[in-house]
C-alpha cells in the first residue's frame, strides 16, 4: 500500500453488511434470491408431493393453501425480482462504463430493505403460520373474516419489500441516465442495460400501486378499515384492479430483463452482432408501454362486461406483435452464427422455445370467450409456470452461468453445468406441459387434492416426477458452486470473447471498475476495440485519483428499525411500531446532518495494482 | 455525459439573481390561492358543484406553480423529469380512471 488511509476499511462479515460496491450487493442480492428460491422451490415439491396421487392425506387444506401461498409470492417477490436486482447491479454499471451505480448508499439500503422484509414474511412459518389467500391475496378472502395472522405477514412483509424494491427502480434510472461513459448513447446500450432501464421504469409507475393496495389491506386488517368490506360501502374489486395494475408490469419486470440476459448471450455464443438491435430496443419500450393497459385480462370473469373485456383482450394480443419481433430477432442472430454450445448458451436459446410455448397459451388465455373456461384452472398453472421458468429462470440461469467468472473470477464447472441444465429442463417440462391437459380436463389450481379415476393421476404423477427432477438439477448447481469456488481464481478478463464492456475489464472488476472511463466508439463497444486490433477499452480521461464512496452500516440499521416496526404493527403493539419508525428516521436524519465525503484511491495505488496484475 | 448540466458561468449567475424573487413570487402566490379555496369552502353562500369546480381548479393551478418554480421543471435539463411526470401521469391517468369506470358507473 502505497498510501494509507483515514477512512476505516472493513474486512469479513462487516465488510458484506456495510459494503456499498454495486458488484458486492449484486452478490448478496444473488445469494439472497438463491436462498428464497430453494425455500420456494422446496415448497413446490411439497405441493407436487401431496398431489402425486388421489385423496392424499400429507397437506391438506390450510397447511396446503399456505404451501401454495408462500410458494408463489416468495418466488415471485423474493426469488426473481431479487435475482433480478442482482443482475442489474452486477451488469449495468460495468456495460455502461460507470464506476458504481449514483446512488452507492440507497443501492445498499435497498437490498437490506428487501432482505428485511422477505425474512419477516418467512418468519409466519414459525409463528403461527404462514399467509394463505394465494399470492394474489384477493379480498375479502385476505381480509380478517377469512384468513388468519398469516396475512399479515404479507402485507407487511412486501410493503417493507416493496420499499426497497421502489428506490432501487430510481437508482438505476438515474444511473442509466447519468453516468453512462462519453459516447455512450441511448442507441449503444447494450441490450441487458436497455432491459434494466425499462424495467425500472415499469417498477416505478407499477409499484405505486400495489402499495396503495397494502396499504388499503393493512388498514382494514389491522385498523378495521373497510376499503374492501362491501357492507359498509368497499368493493372487493378494487383490491383486483390495483392488484393487477401493478401485477401485470410486474410480470414484464420479471421477463424483460431476462429477454435482455437472453440478447446478450445469444449475441456472444453465435458470435454476431445482434439482428435488429434498434426494432430489439423498439419491441423493449413498446411491450413496457402495453404492459399498463392490458391488467384487466386477469380479471374477465370478474364481470365487466363485452366491451371492457374486448378492448382489453386486443390490447393484450398486441403484446405478442412486439414480443415476436424479439423472437424473430434471436433466431436471426443465431441463423448463420457460429454458435457454442456451452452451459450459458444452452440456457439461453433453450429459453426460446420455452418461452414461444407460454407465450402460444398466453394469446389462448386473451380471448375472453376462451378464458371463461380457463379461468382457475391448471391450464393458467401451466401457462405462467412456462413464462415464469421457461422464460424468467432460464434466463437468469444463462445470466448466471454468462456472468459467474466476471462476479467471482472463477468459471463454473461445464460438466456439472450441463448436467444441471438437462436436468432441470427436462424436469421443467415433464412438470409443466401436462399441467395443459390437467387443465383442460378440469383440474382446478389451489385444491389440495382430487378424486380417482377421472383421468387426473397420470399427469399429476409425471408432473411430480419432473419437479423432483428439477430438484435434483439444482443439486447440481449447488455442487457445482461448492467445488467451483475452492478453485483458484483462474478466469480471463473475457472468457467467452465477449462483446459488451464488463468483459474488458478483470475478472472479478476491480471495486473502482474502470481505471479510466472508457470512450465508447460504437454499439458492441468492446468488440468494436477488438476488431480494431486493440487489446483494451481507448481511455476517455487521464489517469487519475478515484472518488470512492465510504461504506456504512446504516442501511442495515435502518432495514432493522423497519423490520421491528413491522412486528409491532402485526402485534399491535404500536409502542414497538412506533420505536422501529424512529429509528429508521434516526438514521435518515444522522445521513441528512452527517457529511460524508468518502475516499481517493490514489494515482500510485492504481499504478501498483497495474504491476500486479 | 451530462449536456443538462452544462451551465456557462454567466447563465448561473443569472440563474441565482433571478432565483430567490421568483420562489417569493410563487410562494405568496400560493398563499393567496390557498386562502382563495379556503374562502370558497367557508363563505358557504356558493353551489357546491361551483365551490367543488373552483378549488380544483385553484389546486391544479398550485401543482402548477409547484413543480415549475420549486421543482425548476422550467429550468433547461429538466427533460428527463417532465417526460417521467407526463407518463407517470398519463398511466396513473389511465389506470385511475378505467378501474373507477368499471368499479363503480
Amino acid at each position: 500500500m502505497a498510501h494509507a488511509h483515514k477512512v476505516k476499511q472493513y474486512r469479513g462479515v462487516m465488510d458484506w453488511l456495510t459494503t456499498v460496491d454495486h458488484k458486492k450487493i449484486g452478490i448478496l442480492y444473488l445469494a439472497a434470491a438463491a436462498f428464497f428460491f430453494l425455500v420456494g422451490g422446496l415448497e413446490a415439491v411439497l405441493i407436487r408431493v401431496q398431489l402425486m396421487y388421489p385423496e392424499q392425506n400429507i397437506f391438506v387444506g390450510e397447511a396446503f393453501n399456505q404451501l401454495v401461498t408462500m410458494h408463489g409470492t416468495t418466488m415471485i417477490f423474493f426469488a426473481a425480482m431479487p435475482a433480478i436486482f442482482g443482475f442489474m447491479n452486477v451488469a449495468v454499471p460495468l456495460q455502461i462504463g460507470a464506476r458504481d451505480v449514483a446512488y452507492p448508499y440507497v443501492n445498499a439500503l435497498s437490498f437490506w430493505l428487501f432482505l428485511a422484509g422477505g425474512v419477516l414474511m418467512n418468519t409466519s412459518w414459525f409463528l403461527g403460520g404462514a399467509p394463505d389467500a394465494g399470492w394474489t391475496a384477493y379480498a375479502p378472502l385476505s381480509t380478517t373474516a377469512y384468513s388468519g395472522f398469516g396475512m399479515d405477514f404479507y402485507v407487511l412483509g412486501l410493503q417493507i419489500a416493496g420499499i426497497g424494491t421502489l428506490i432501487g427502480a430510481i437508482n438505476f434510472l438515474v444511473t442509466i441516465i447519468n453516468m453512462r461513459a462519453p459516447g455512450m448513447t441511448f442507441m449503444r446500450m447494450p441490450l441487458f442495460t436497455w432491459t434494466a432501464f425499462i424495467t425500472s421504469v415499469l417498477l416505478l409507475f407499477a409499484f405505486p400501486a400495489f402499495t396503495v393496495a397494502l396499504v388499503e389491506l393493512m388498514f382494514d386488517r389491522i385498523f378495521s378499515g373497510n376499503f374492501f368490506e362491501a357492507s359498509k360501502g368497499g368493493n372487493v374489486v378494487l383490491w383486483q384492479h390495483l392488484f393487477w395494475i401493478f401485477g401485470h408490469p410486474e410480470v414484464y419486470v420479471l421477463i424483460l430483463p431476462a429477454f435482455g440476459i437472453i440478447s446478450e448471450v445469444v449475441s456472444v455464443f453465435s458470435r454476431k452482432r445482434l439482428f435488429g438491435y434498434s426494432s430489439m430496443v423498439f419491441a423493449t419500450i413498446l411491450i413496457g408501454f402495453l404492459s399498463f393497459m392490458v391488467w384487466v385480462h386477469h380479471m374477465f370473469t370478474t364481470g365487466m362486461g363485452p366491451v371492457a373485456n374486448s378492448i382489453f383482450a386486443v390490447g393484450t394480443m398486441a403484446i405478442a406483435v412486439p414480443t415476436g419481433i424479439k423472437i424473430f430477432n434471436w433466431l436471426f442472430t443465431l441463423w448463420g452464427g457460429s454458435i457454442t454450445f456451452n452451459t450459458a448458451s444452452l440456457w439461453g436459446i433453450s429459453f426460446i422455445p420455452a418461452f414461444v410455448v407460454g407465450g402460444m397459451t398466453g394469446v389462448m388465455l386473451a380471448a375472453p370467450p376462451a378464458d371463461f373456461q380457463y379461468q382457475d384452472s391448471y391450464f393458467v398453472v401451466a401457462h405462467f409456470h412456462y413464462v415464469i421458468v421457461g422464460g424468467v429462470v432460464l434466463g437468469l440461469f444463462s445470466g448466471v452461468y454468462y456472468w459467474w467468472p466476471k462476479m467471482f473470477g472463477r468459471l463454473l464447472n461445464e460438466t456439472l453445468g450441463k448436467l444441471h441444465f438437462w436436468t432441470f429442463f427436462i424436469g421443467f417440462n415433464l412438470t409443466f406441459f401436462p399441467q395443459h391437459f390437467l387443465g383442460l380436463m378440469g383440474m382446478p389450481r389451489r385444491v389440495f387434492t382430487y378424486l380417482p379415476g377421472q383421468g387426473l393421476e397420470e399427469g399429476n404423477f409425471i408432473s411430480t416426477i419432473g419437479a423432483g427432477l428439477m430438484g435434483i438439477g439444482m443439486l447440481f448447481f449447488l455442487i457445482n458452486i461448492i467445488i467451483t469456488s475452492v478453485k483458484p481464481r483462474t478466469a480471463t478478463n473475457d472468457p467467452w470473447d465477449a462483446r459488451t464492456l464488463e468483459w474488458a475489464i478483470s475478472s472479478p472488476a476491480p471495486e473502482y471498475n474502470f481505471k479510466q472511463t472508457p470512450l465508447i466508439r460504437g454499439l458492441d463497444a468492446f468488440w468494436k476495440e477488438k476488431t480494431a486490433g486493440n487489446k483494451e477499452m481507448t481511455p476517455a480521461e487521464p489517469l487519475g485519483p478515484i472518488h470512492m464512496p465510504s461504506s456504512s452500516i446504516m442501511p442495515v440499521v435502518m432495514s432493522i428499525g423497519f423490520f421491528i416496526s413491522g412486528f409491532g404493527f402485526m402485534y399491535k403493539v404500536y409502542w414497538v411500531a412506533i420505536l422501529g419508525l424512529v429509528g429508521a428516521l434516526l438514521v435518515m436524519l444522522w445521513r441528512s446532518l452527517y457529511d460524508d465525503h468518502g475516499r481517493h484511491i490514489e494515482v500510485e495505488e492504481l499504478q501498483d495494482e497495474g504491476v500486479k496484475a | 455525459m451530462s449536456s443538462q448540466h452544462e451551465h456557462t458561468a454567466a447563465e448561473n449567475h443569472a440563474h441565482r439573481q433571478e432565483g430567490p424573487r421568483n420562489h417569493y413570487i410563487s410562494f405568496a402566490l400560493s398563499i393567496i390561492l390557498t386562502i382563495l379555496a379556503f374562502a370558497g369552502v367557508v363563505y358557504g353562500g356558493l353551489d357546491r358543484g361551483f365551490v367543488l369546480a373552483f378549488i380544483v381548479i385553484l389546486a391544479i393551478v398550485q401543482a402548477v406553480f409547484q413543480m415549475v418554480y420549486w421543482m425548476h421543471m422550467k429550468d433547461r435539463g429538466h427533460l428527463y423529469p417532465i417526460m417521467f411526470i407526463v407518463m407517470g401521469a398519463v398511466i396513473a391517468g389511465i389506470a385511475v380512471f378505467t378501474a373507477v369506470y368499471w368499479m363503480w358507473w
